[in-house]
């Protein structure tokens, strides 16, 4: 690990390039978020000067005039450079597959509650007299609206399941072939594209289609060496103009590099990091969505740095400020997705997926200098993006690396999201990719997995309320909200003579909602063939050698897309309180449970005692527990029992926020959790309920059988000050960690418990009842604690300068 | 060690408050720390007080509670009655027979419950929940309390099993026990922590109600013998009780004749206890004290440095 870190982290002096950083952070801070219409209408005139080509070429020639025409914009103190639209922090709009979400939002996207976006009156007026008289009616997303079967729209329209997410935005959540274009340049890919192009014939039955797919491919790269130019120009004349000699330099140095990359091979990190996100932003152009991963930076980006330090081009120092650079540049875009949506992942959530550490491919670690590096720039930057992952390989990963990691814990960032590798690895395999290629997996968005240059899928097409599929259970196929009978009948549960049936019932519901949930994924399937993505797939080998584009199953490996649960320890907890109050002790009736559940327990607030007394998972009890184990068990033969024509549907559990959306659709459940509550998050305990500390979360959570949940399983813990704030909590933390690898849990991220959270906690005591502390040897709620007690605690934290973090 | 030992159910059971589970301040590693009920001293500046009665004792958090009345109707012996006005209630102790059926209707969680009972065979399947965590950081259990003395059957079946089992053992103890007690666990012992609260006799009585006799005794005895325990000395620093020049040089001799001792632990007083005092119904004596500063600590241990004992002088987190 580079010594200067080590030095800064002790001294807490900024180097010299944390001035730029902040400049460059602080605009982002600053910028409000806003509409971007220039790119729907050059796309829009792209398609309309195209008419009578096949879609795929004319997508290819509408992009190629994005390329030429749009904006290019270079900022101040900018050494990165490259934007998608031709504003600094925006949405824009991919009019082709969704243009009429903003048509519903013209009113209301400036000021709505999740993620607003400023809407500028000539955007508007662009888009009402372009945009919209051209696309009506053509959208996916009004296909989808029109194709949409009766059961799955009922369950949408009922909150029980959410699946409109891909028809609102392209394609994301993938991994591009960043390495094979930083290595081989543009020049190199067209070679390959050319290569392949002459060896067809026309004249044979499927080639024509091919023909003009390789042809797209061409377009998109001319349109993409043009827009490289383009900048290198633009950086050229702002030199010509630029009177201060520092900044002049690095212009022409700019200007430099993009004249190089992405259309010849990188030679130097920085050319590798220029390439890389130039590529970002076009496949962003290219379609508006969520969660393109740049995945393995450390690895593929190692040759650059290693070989610039070694001849002396470049010091740590400077590629740390290009790393800081770029990670700013990360943070520029804004996803634009329709209110619900960002309801459900609200944050105008990129999710572009970094990672660093694992293991190389032939299985030994993989850790080198750039992955503290990068580990570095997310402390150096703490912004929301990139999202920030790490492989962390309990076997082959250095000790140094782990500390490195919970240092960044530390900062209370939320980041980096900590995967444990070999499940990652086992989650691969399970989507067929053979151990060679699956050691090279990478985080996809949120916590799901990927596979650079070579996967196909939506990692998150649906999401499942799980807390209606107990309502289900409990009210013989009743939506309680809407009173209406949207699921399948399973009888009256005051007749239920045994644990099992009522168990069986929730087993039905399940099993009904998978189904909907299918079915509307093969429709969306079938859509997103006429969404296809030639710049996506121009770093697909396969897609080049199929002749065939990511959207229609071009790519080396297709899987079935992902279906999301979303309440899993509600399920746990409400199963749980059932066979214990109602079948193995007695200690309530069916019916008298039910009728509590009616009122939300008012006047049963001794039910609710019972409820919330009976076993929870998140605290090492096999009671909870087994169940849990069973049931995803079940939920996963379930939904792998399901094809569709990529391959086996996928499950996962990930809520980015959805759990909070979905849980206003859902009343008093037996677990105790009153109606209307947000459901828990991921895999992690309801708040409040896991008394035990941390190894009994642990414990729990680690009966999900995590590895077959291969779009990923989320786990968030609170964490104290006290675990972080000495060399030893440090130690325990990095075990904790070691220990969570060797259970087999997924993956774990931490809120640290800081001292704004208590001192709000002490002044807000109603919204903070659930939040745990340690007090002198025991497990406290902190709203319950005295004043003084509390104030000596908050001392704690302050003394040891955790807040300050 | 014979097929039969290894199934064979050990049923001695032992009086507890809690189980803590992933402490990080009583021992190396991530540790279950198993407090025990019941002390024979009576140290005012005590973190745990419910940890000091060995009977089972009830707690009532008046803030919590909502008056519905359920507990008074249930109480078999009529021992609680509404109190101030009907905005609390109270107990009789001299009715109550301890049956902790308020504890049980009680849906306000205002009513707790101090104390149970468990067998050394479900405390193990307690303590083994945790092996993988004992594994990577080389943790295991504390026994805590409360004085686990007290109990020593209980405490020396407790460390046996879990030496059989390979985890690390540790206890706290403030070692006022016969010699007897306290030779049924060393052999089973890994680390030991003993307290020395005060040097002198007189001071000691006073304050903790007995004579430290028993305590150097003890240290000097067992440190004659072939077990190969760590012994960490912990001292409780209690601003004007034992923070004096006289006393902390007094322990350093002391220590010096100590050929275990691997350290010496100044544990700075804190008042995270004090809630349990007000649960209890119990006075807090020391609820004037504060706390020693940061600096003020950091003298004292710069003081017994220069003593030069050769014994490494560190401060715990004072959590315990």
């Amino acid at each position: 690990m580079p010594q200067i870190k080590q030095e800064k982290a002790g001294l807490n002096i900024d180097p010299a390039y944390m001035k730029r950083v902040t400049f460059l952070k602080r605009r982002v801070l600053n910028t409000r978020p806003e509409m971007d219409l220039e790119n729907a209408r050059l796309l829009t005139r792209g398609f309309r000067e195209a008419e009578g080509e096949p879609l795929v070429v004319r997508k290819a020639k509408a992009f190629r005039k994005q390329c030429y025409e749009k904006t290019v914009k270079i900022w101040d103190e900018e050494l990165i450079v490259g934007c998608s639209g031709s504003k600094i922090r925006a949405g824009i709009l991919c009019a082709d597959s969704c243009w009429s979400v903003l048509d519903e939002e013209l009113d209301t996207i400036s000021s709505r509650r999740y993620d607003p976006f400023n809407l500028k009156p000539e955007d508007r007026l662009a888009f009402e007299e372009e945009i919209r008289p051209y696309w009506k009616g053509r959208s996916n997303y009004e296909e989808w609206l029109a194709q949409i079967p009766d059961d799955t729209r009922t369950l949408r329209d009922n909150g029980v399941v959410y699946i409109d997410r891909k028809a609102v935005r392209g394609w994301g959540e993938t991994t591009a072939g960043y390495e094979w274009l930083i290595n081989e340049g543009l020049d190199g890919i067209i070679k390959t594209i050319e290569d392949r192009k002459s060896r067809l014939d026309i004249t044979n039955s499927g080639d024509y289609e091919k023909d003009y797919y390789l042809k797209s491919l061409l377009i998109i790269a001319d349109g993409m060496t043009r827009l490289a130019e383009r900048y290198a120009e633009e950086a050229e004349q702002m030199a010509s103009r630029e009177g201060d000699e520092r900044r002049k330099g690095e212009l022409l140095e700019i200007a430099k590099t993009c004249r190089r990359v992405p259309v010849k091979p990188a030679r130097t990190f920085r050319e590798a990091l220029q390439s890389l996100y130039f590529y970002q932003t076009m496949i962003f152009m290219e379609q508006n969505a969520a969660s393109y991963n740049p995945g393995r930076m450390d690895q593929y980006l190692w040759p650059f740095y290693r070989k610039d330090l070694e001849a002396g081009h470049i010091t740590s120092e400077q590629a740390q400020e290009l790393l800081d650079c770029l990670w700013v540049k990360f943070s520029e875009p804004c996803l634009f997705q329709d209110a619900q949506t960002a309801e459900f992942a609200a944050g105008y959530p990129m999710f572009q997926n970094v990672c660093v550490g694992g293991v190389d491919d032939t299985g030994k670690n993989a850790v080198n200098d750039l992955s503290y590096m990068i580990l570095q720039a997310t402390m150096d930057v703490r912004l929301y993006q990139p999202s920030l992952s790490v492989r962390y390989s309990v076997s082959k990963n250095p000790n140094s690396f782990l500390r490195k990691v919970v240092e960044l814990i530390r900062l209370g960032t939320g980041f980096p999201a900590f995967h444990n590798d070999d499940i990652g690895t086992t989650m691969l395999m399970n989507k067929g990719v053979p151990l060679k290629e699956a050691y090279n997996w990478n985080p996809c968005g949120c916590v799901e997995t990927n596979l650079e240059g070579r996967m196909r899928q939506y990692t998150a097409l649906a999401d499942i309320n799980l807390g209606s599929m107990v309502e289900f259970a409990l009210l013989n196929g009743m939506n309680r909200k809407s009173g209406l009978t949207i699921s399948v009948k399973t009888g009256e549960p005051t007749e239920f003579d045994s644990y099992d049936q009522f168990l069986d019932a929730v087993k039905k519901h399940l099993a009904y909602a998978t189904r909907a949930v299918v079915a509307g994924s093969h429709i969306i399937d079938e859509i997103g063939l006429n969404r296809p993505v030639p710049a996506l797939s121009l770093t697909f080998k396969e897609c080049i050698d199929n002749a065939k584009d990511y959207a229609w199953g071009g790519a080396k490996y297709n899987v079935g897309n992902g279906i999301i649960l979303i309440g899993v320890a509600d399920l746990i907890n409400s199963i749980a309180a059932v066979k214990y109050l109602v079948f193995d002790t007695g200690k309530i009736t069916m019916k008298k449970l039910i009728e509590a559940l009616d009122q939300d327990f008012k006047g049963f607030e001794d039910i609710r005692k019972l409820c919330l007394e009976a076993p929870k998972y998140g605290n090492d009890d096999p009671y909870a527990d087994e169940i849990a184990g069973e049931v995803f068990t079940y939920i996963a033969d379930e939904i792998e029992r399901y094809k569709s024509k990529y391959g086996t549907m996928t499950p996962g559990i990930l809520p980015v926020s959805g759990n909070t959306p979905f849980g206003l659709e859902v009343g008093a459940l037996p677990s105790g959790r009153k109606a209307w509550q947000p459901l828990a998050d991921g895999v992690s305990p309801s708040g409040g309920t896991d008394l035990n500390g941390p190894s009994a979360v642990i414990k729990s959570v680690a009966h999900i059988p995590h590895g077959r949940f291969v779009q990923g399983t989320l786990l968030n813990m609170k964490i104290e000050p006290a675990m972080l704030n000495s060399e030893n909590g440090i130690t325990q933390l990095m075990a904790l960690l070691k220990s969570l690898c060797s259970l087999g849990i997924f993956h774990v991220q931490f809120n640290v418990i800081d001292q704004e959270t208590l001192i709000k906690a002490q002044q807000d005591p109603d919204n903070y009842k659930g939040l745990l502390v340690r007090v002198a040897g025991y497990t406290a709620y902190f709203v319950e604690l005295g004043k003084d007690v509390q104030d000596e605690i908050i001392g704690r934290t302050v003394q040891h300068g955790i807040s300050l973090g | 060690m014979k097929d039969k030992d290894i199934v064979k159910k050990n049923k001695v059971k032992g009086n507890i408050i809690r189980i803590e589970r992933s402490s990080i301040h009583d021992g190396q590693g991530l540790r279950t720390v198993i407090f025990l009920k019941g002390c024979k001293l009576s140290c005012p500046w005590c973190s745990t007080p419910e940890s000091q009665s060995f009977e089972f004792e009830k707690g009532y958090d008046q803030r919590l509670c909502t008056v519905c009345g359920q507990c008074v109707e249930s109480c078999p012996e009529n021992a609680i009655s509404f109190f101030n006005d009907g905005l609390s209630v109270s107990t009789d102790k001299d009715k109550c027979v301890r049956c902790f059926r308020c504890f049980e209707v009680c849906q306000a969680n205002a009513v707790k419950k101090y104390g149970f009972t468990v067998s050394v065979d479900d405390l193990m399947k307690e303590i083994s929940k945790d092996e993988i965590f004992y594994f990577h950081s080389e943790g295991g259990i504390t026994i805590s309390g409360g004085e686990p003395l007290c109990q020593p059957v209980f405490c020396a079946a407790l460390l046996e099993e879990c030496k059989k089992v390979g985890i690390h053992t540790a206890m706290e103890s403030s070692l006022h026990t016969s010699y007897s007690s306290f030779n049924k666990v060393l052999p089973w012992i890994d680390h030991l922590y003993a307290d020395l609260k005060h040097m002198d006799n007189q001071m000691h009585a006073l304050w903790v109600g007995e004579s430290n006799h028993l305590i150097l005794e003890n240290l000097l005895r067992a440190d004659q013998t072939d077990y190969s325990y760590r012994l960490t000395i912990r001292l409780p620093l209690i601003p004007g009780f034992n923070d004096t020049d006289l006393n902390l040089q007094a322990t350093i001799d002391f220590c010096r004749k100590l050929k275990k001792i691997k350290e010496i632990e100044l544990l700075p007083y804190h008042r995270l206890g004090s809630d349990t005092y007000r649960l209890l119904g119990l006075d807090y004596k020391c609820r004037e004290l504060m706390p020693p500063s940061i600096d003020h600590l950091d003298e004292r241990v710069a003081y017994m440095n220069s003593l030069s004992s050769g014994i490494p002088i560190k401060t715990g987190s004072g959590i315990t």
